[in-house]
């Protein structure tokens, strides 16, 4: 047998003219993709943040910071920022619980001007069906018990679940979830409370 | 190639490829979703393969499977993101997980066929993955979650279609998780051998 120069060629081409067809159809895809998240995103902060409670658009008026102690990763985070005639009225933050019980749990936190949330959205998740998504399927009311708090409410060393001696239930069948939740949700809290003026000041990315 | 060791090939193949796609039968919707990828790339996979096939040796034909039946998976994921958007989130691992059972179907299939035979051929095993899934999908969902295609006004924009039969709290745990998938493929192959001895 001689060099398999000839079968090596056939691969190589048929590899490059089946990359030439993924990028055709990724290229073709790529705005509707696009188009698709960013519906996506809107609808989510939507249901978070009326759109009648704010005159800007949020998608347009983002923020990406990097804080991987209290928003969870080390990538760059986004910040959704509402205002009212240019002033403040609610940050959106979107962090992720790195600690869920199969994964990153990715988050949309809600805070008004005031330093109290307006709401807790998951957005992507791991968790096991039946078990640790709850939150979207047997109570779908869990998320609504962070409406209102702040930092100081409960106060600090009862930001956690019950079973760690804090306010908040779990929900039947986990307690990873709703801790890394709650978890995710205070640091949230802290991270706007230690840089509120700079999130609304910082310009548009 | 007898037509008795060609059938049983055929079965084997089957399984090896329903086995690691079980995982997504948990919802009706999703079954119906990854059946109809599988019905869409084996065949044509199985197409372009025939027609390379005067180009490739013996020992080309499994990258060349492997490459051809990956870049239409990659492909399949891309238009799902772009038209089905939701669907794509709730299969997200699976789609390309399905890459190597496709090609441990593909391997499988006799390479000497006409285009026309493996065509048929594929469209077969296919049809038997979704045509499997389905009713595995149905009996998880019911059990474990007490509702038909409870997710299908999200995942395939027919909101019509959604049923829920009774009310579950915690539902039937087990039937949702994937070792559910594998016990009720055990019971479902269990009552097709049942059927067919009684048959006999």
């Amino acid at each position: 047998m001689g060099m398999p120069v000839k079968p090596a060629l056939t691969l190589a081409i048929i590899a490059a003219v089946l990359t030439a067809l993924v990028v055709l159809v990724a290229s073709f895809t790529r705005d509707r993709i696009a188009s698709n998240e960013q519906a996506w995103i809107r609808q989510r902060l939507d249901a978070l943040v009326p759109p009648a409670t704010h005159d800007n658009d949020l998608l347009a008026d983002s923020i990406a910071v990097t804080a991987p102690d209290l928003l969870g990763s080390s990538q760059p985070t986004k910040i959704y920022r509402a205002r009212r005639a240019g002033a403040p009225v609610a940050a959106v933050l979107r962090p992720i619980a790195p600690d869920g019980y199969r994964g990153p749990i990715e988050l949309l936190v809600a805070i008004g001007q005031d330093g109290r949330l307006i709401g807790v959205q998951v957005i992507r998740h791991q968790e096991t069906p039946g078990l640790g998504d709850a939150f979207e399927s047997r109570d779908v009311h869990w998320l609504d018990r962070f409406r209102g708090r702040s930092l100081t409410d409960p106060p600090t060393q009862r930001w956690t679940v019950r079973r760690d001696g804090g306010d908040f239930d779990a929900f039947t069948g986990a307690t990873i979830t709703p801790r890394a939740i709650v978890k995710a949700v205070r640091n949230s809290l802290e991270y706007y409370q230690r840089n509120s003026q700079r999130i609304f000041e910082q310009p548009t990315q | 190639m007898s037509a008795g060791s060609s059938s049983r090939f055929g079965s084997t193949a089957r399984l090896i490829a329903v086995c690691p796609l079980l995982a997504m039968s948990d919802t009706v919707a999703d079954a119906l979703g990854i059946g109809v990828v599988v019905l869409i790339v084996l065949p044509l996979a199985t197409a372009v393969l025939a027609l390379l096939r005067s180009r490739l040796t013996s020992e080309t034909a499994l990258p060349a499977s492997m490459l051809t039946i990956a870049a239409l998976v990659a492909c399949v994921e891309l238009l799902l993101s772009a038209w089905f958007s939701e669907l794509r989130t709730a299969l997200t691992l699976f789609v390309p997980l399905i890459v190597s059972n496709l090609i441990a179907v593909q391997h499988l299939q006799a390479r000497h066929e006409s285009l026309g035979k493996a065509l048929a051929g594929s469209l077969q095993i296919a049809a038997g993955i979704a045509v499997t899934l389905l009713p595995l999908g149905i009996a998880r969902e019911l059990v474990g979650r007490g509702s038909l295609l409870h997710d299908a006004g999200n995942l395939l924009g027919a909101h019509w279609a959604e049923l829920s039969v009774f009310r579950v709290d915690m539902g039937f745990l087990l039937a949702m998780l994937p070792p559910g998938a594998f016990i009720s493929f055990g019971l479902l192959l269990a009552a097709r051998n049942w059927i067919i001895q009684r048959r006999s």
